[in-house]
């Protein structure tokens, strides 16, 4: 049962961009990664701008695949969660539940049976039937949050941003998704910020130049972290 | 353990096409809600389209024979379908990198909704060009039954072409260009606007039949106009090639998925 739910084996991955005519940029974003996701833990991965977080979390959500080493799955469904995924302003906000929940990896009748929930939580039932484009920007980040807090999913990935809205929403959507962390969701959650690794994570790991620093107790790591920033 | 990968599979696959299926819908929606008219458009613009015809050949041009524009639509009708469908299709890899960058999609899908859209919009197209035929004292007969395989044939085609395109313009995107002169040229090679039994002599006729859409082209006009059967041999041959490149295509998707990925978000 202990057997992790994604585990990277040596993982490297280089970003190659065109610049010119044949010519070609290359920057290796991470370098020999070795890390295992484990049932229901929530893994802090924590790193300054540009030290690979981001693309690691990329790879964990198969939309890329690494140059180097391997990585194997157990878990069926991994969603990374963004904000607003695949939304068109020009439907409505029903539609856009409907769009984004399958996006992310549900199936035509839970995205349905979801609906309701998620208009609830996002506290826009009276709009749910004008086009998204109507909505002020904090009501379209609402919808999109809960859209990404109701799904069900084996491997729930999270790039910052865990609180939008105002004052009140952003307290009620932070209380929510630290209640889905601390159930037996697992989740692995990337944010620069130590102090919020510190107080969210089970496990943490810091990245620096696409390589891991240091792994382990989270309180260690973030406090070592937060050293080196100094 | 085998029973449970299979259901899995299954259940991946029902899932795949339902979001085609909801994507299209709603990509429909969205592209109505844009104009005062929405919906109403998909016969009107159509019909404009048709109207202008009607108006140059057989008002003002008084061009040929009676029935020319009715064989004008023939012609035209299937083929602004294949255009529209390989040209959307072609770009739509690329014009997906904001979902391809944010989460995983098997990459068959952006052409499909391309297809899948264009074809609900044809659909309307269809009727408006029996409702033509009609006028042009065309009347419906039980042979116009034989429109469904050449359809279905044509609908195979299109996925066939849209998929390799779509495949290999994410690797060059210069290609687009060429694809718009192919497409061009393909147009006057389909027999649009001339029946090629005026154009070719008889020993060159097979030649210009060896071209899909020109045959398709005929096959319309043999089961709308002449009120014979289509060549059914030639429609079987273009949809088991078109089934076999949709199969080969698909693999190739799924082993390039990580390039083009890459290529689509460089």
């Amino acid at each position: 049962m202990n057997q992790p739910l994604i585990s990277l084996n040596n993982v490297g991955f280089t970003y190659r961009t065109l610049t010119g005519i044949m010519k070609v940029e290359k920057f290796q974003a991470l370098k020999s990664i070795n890390l295992d996701i484990k049932p229901s833990e929530t893994l802090g991965v924590i790193g300054a701008n540009g030290s690979g977080k981001s693309t690691l979390l990329k790879i964990l959500a198969r939309i890329y695949d690494p140059d180097e080493g391997s990585i194997s799955f157990s878990a069926k469904k991994i969603s990374l969660l963004s904000l607003s995924l695949g939304f068109d302003p020009r439907l409505s906000g029903i539609d856009n539940v409907i769009l984004s929940s399958m996006l992310l990896g549900a199936s035509l009748k839970q995205a349905q049976q979801r609906v309701d929930e998620v208009l609830e939580f996002s506290e826009l039932e009276k709009f749910a039937k004008q086009p998204v484009r109507t909505y002020s920007s904090g009501m379209s980040a609402r919808l999109g949050f809960a859209v990404a807090l109701k799904m069900q999913t084996d491997v729930l990935l999270i790039d910052e941003a865990l609180a939008v809205g105002d004052a009140r929403f952003k307290l009620k959507s932070e209380r929510a998704i630290i209640e889905k962390m601390s159930s037996s969701q697992t989740v692995v959650l990337v944010s620069h910020s130590a102090a919020q690794i510190n107080r969210l994570c089970d496990r943490a790991v810091w990245i620096d130049n696409g390589e891991i620093v240091l792994e382990g107790d989270t309180e260690l790591v973030a406090r070592k972290y937060a050293e080196a920033c100094a | 353990m085998m029973s449970g990968k299979h259901s899995n599979q299954l259940r991946q696959t029902t899932m795949f096409w339902q979001l085609v299926f909801i994507k299209v819908r709603l990509n429909l929606r969205s592209e109505a809600s844009q104009s005062y008219l929405s919906y109403a458009w998909w016969l009107l613009e159509p019909l404009l389209q048709m109207g202008v015809y009607y108006i140059v050949f057989d008002i003002l041009l008084h061009r040929g024979t009676e029935d020319f524009v009715a064989f004008l639509l023939c012609g035209i009708v299937p083929w602004l379908w294949f255009s529209k469908s390989v040209t959307q299709a072609g770009n739509s890899i690329i014009a997906g990198r904001g979902l391809i960058s944010q989460t995983y999609l098997p990459k068959p899908f952006f052409p499909l909704v391309a297809i899948g859209q264009a074809f609900v919009k044809q659909l309307s197209v269809f009727v408006l060009l029996f409702v033509f035929l009609f006028a042009y004292g065309y009347m419906p007969e039980p042979g116009w039954l034989w429109l469904i395989p050449i359809i279905l044939t044509q609908m195979l085609l299109t996925v066939a072409v849209a998929f390799v395109v779509s495949f290999v313009i994410p690797f060059a995107r210069d290609l687009q260009y060429l694809v718009d002169a192919a497409l061009k040229m393909l147009m006057f090679g389909s027999g649009i606007f001339y029946s090629y039994k005026d154009v070719f002599i008889p020993e060159h006729r097979d030649y210009f039949l060896m071209n899909p859409m020109a045959n398709l082209i005929v096959n319309y006009r043999r089961v709308l106009m002449e009120d014979v059967a289509p060549f059914t041999g030639a429609l079987a041959l273009i949809s088991l090639v078109s089934i076999l490149v949709i199969l080969l295509m698909t693999y190739l998707m799924r082993r390039q998925n990580n390039t083009l990925t890459r290529l689509a978000l460089e």
